[in-house]
């Protein structure tokens, strides 16, 4: 039976886990302002970034593209738009109000800093007050769109943390929920086998495109990727090559059918398991995830990357034991039992799978309560 | 005594997942079974090849391609960057 979790209804039919107010940077300029009023005001969160000013063609399509898909996600209740002046602000805003949240914007010209921050103070006081009167109430899992990542990976990776997200995974895409797994590097070496999982040969062609692409894309530079990919620390927790990394890493898709690909700043129109095609390391692509709407992530890290997403709560699983003492404050989840105790990695996967519930529902990871979360948006052109 | 896991039949590595040192005998669990004595040690998390190869040899795991033998493999040996190199996103080594 499929189950249920207690979650925040949008106008728009999708479930928010968390219910903030998010002030939204349009641009680096404004991230001075967009701190300052989320220091000022219980229940907001700063979406900030790096850039967009000077961005133009696929890159400023991108940039706008993940601020909104940000604002969109379910787990914001309203936006407050941080813009240096109106026009800018405005391509985001109606990217964003489709959701039918309430999205408002303040402009640093001609205000300045201290009435733009006292305007935001205030609009952003009355926004959370509003968001307040929503209540949690009981939503079916099929209404969870879920990221599946991982970093600081090695070996334990695919042996526990990864397989078991894979079962979390399966379990979600059987209750009718949305999964998405990204980071095109690190398919390959296993690319074959995940096209082959395709619901036909255009979505696996389309696939398959994507990772050879980036790959042609990197071996135009002359160099040899590793070093980079494996990183060092991969390499020390005993990661040899890209390809068993990859094969590690792919086991967080589980076993079910590859429905659909995204680009970047894209969100998936059905439901299943999607493929999203952005950079692999952690911070850039929590911010792809959050911004095609995943309401929760779910990371495998091995040797231990505590980094998790500011709109998408992020749950770190470890069956690395060394990790799982040294870096204890940063592992909410451990899978170590299917080494230390030969315990099933479906067994272990349905108390993720309990526990990521429980994670929608409320419970905070650690994350979240540290306050671990950084933003970061792809750029893959210069400024002008 | 270290164990070493073996995740596929066609395994020519194992993944150790406690710390092993030369002269030890490593226990293989998962699809293959046996005792194997370590030629070096192999830290945690690391693998051991367990099946001689020559160089040039496909390495696998999972069942896969995960490399190829950079020089010739003794099983007991640490099997890592200094012997295995991967065949993918070399840029160093393509046509230009």
């Amino acid at each position: 039976m499929a189950k249920s979790f207690l979650g925040y209804l949008r106008e728009n039919g999708s479930v928010g886990v968390r219910n903030w107010v998010a002030v939204v940077s349009v641009m680096d300029n404004c991230n001075p302002v967009t701190r300052a009023i989320c220091q000022q005001v219980d229940g907001t969160l700063p979406v900030t970034t790096l850039f967009v000013r000077g961005q133009y063609g696929r890159d400023l399509e991108i940039a706008y593209n993940t601020l909104a898909g940000m604002g969109r996600n379910p787990n914001i209740a309203a936006v407050l738009l941080v813009g240096l002046e109106e026009q800018t602000t405005e391509e985001l805003a109606r990217r964003i109000r489709p959701s039918g949240k309430p999205v408002e914007a303040i402009h640093l010209q001609p205000h300045g800093t201290i009435n733009c921050v006292a305007e935001g103070t205030r609009r952003a006081l009355k926004l959370v007050v509003r968001a307040s009167n929503v209540r949690r109430q009981a939503c079916p899992t099929s209404a969870l769109m879920v990221g599946v990542q991982c970093g600081g990976s090695d070996t334990t990776s695919g042996l526990t943390c990864n397989p078991v997200i894979g079962r979390l995974s399966d379990r979600l895409v059987d209750d009718g929920g949305t999964v998405i797994i990204s980071e095109t590097s690190e398919f390959f070496g296993a690319e074959h086998l995940f096209a082959a999982r395709a619901v036909n040969p255009a979505v696996g062609k389309a696939f398959t495109d994507m990772v050879l692409r980036l790959e042609k894309e990197a071996m135009s530079q002359g160099m040899d990727i590793r070093g980079t990919n494996p990183t060092p620390d991969n390499i020390r927790g005993g990661l040899t090559t890209i390809e068993e990394k990859a094969l590690g890493a792919m086991a967080k898709a589980g076993s079910r059918p590859l429905s659909g690909v995204l680009g970047y700043g894209e969100a998936p129109s059905g439901k299943g398991l999607h493929f999203l095609d952005a950079p692999a390391p952690a911070v850039e692509n929590l911010t792809a995830l959050a911004a095609a709407g995943c309401q929760l992530i779910f990371f495998g890290t091995g040797v231990g990357n505590p980094i998790g997403n500011v709109v998408a709560p992020t749950v770190k699983v470890s069956g690395n034991v060394n990790t799982l003492r040294t870096m204890a404050d940063n592992i909410d989840f451990d899978a170590s039992d299917i080494v230390e105790k030969s315990a099933k990695v479906s067994d272990v996967g349905d108390r993720l799978y309990d526990y990521g519930i429980e994670v929608a529902s409320g419970t905070r990871t650690s994350s979240e309560i540290l306050d671990v979360r950084e933003t970061a948006i792809s750029r893959f052109a210069p400024t002008i | 005594m270290p164990r070493a896991i073996v995740l596929h039949r066609a395994d020519n590595v194992a993944t150790l997942i406690d710390p092993g040192r030369a002269g030890e005998t490593c226990a293989l669990q998962g699809e293959s079974n046996g005792e194997l004595r370590l030629l070096q040690d192999v830290p945690f998390g690391h693998k051991v090849c367990i099946r001689a190869a020559p160089a040039g040899a496909d390495v696998f795991k999972y069942g896969q391609v995960i490399g190829k033998a950079s020089k010739p493999l003794k099983a007991g040996e640490h099997a890592h960057i200094h012997n295995v190199e991967s065949a993918r996103g070399r840029g160093d080594q393509a046509k230009r």
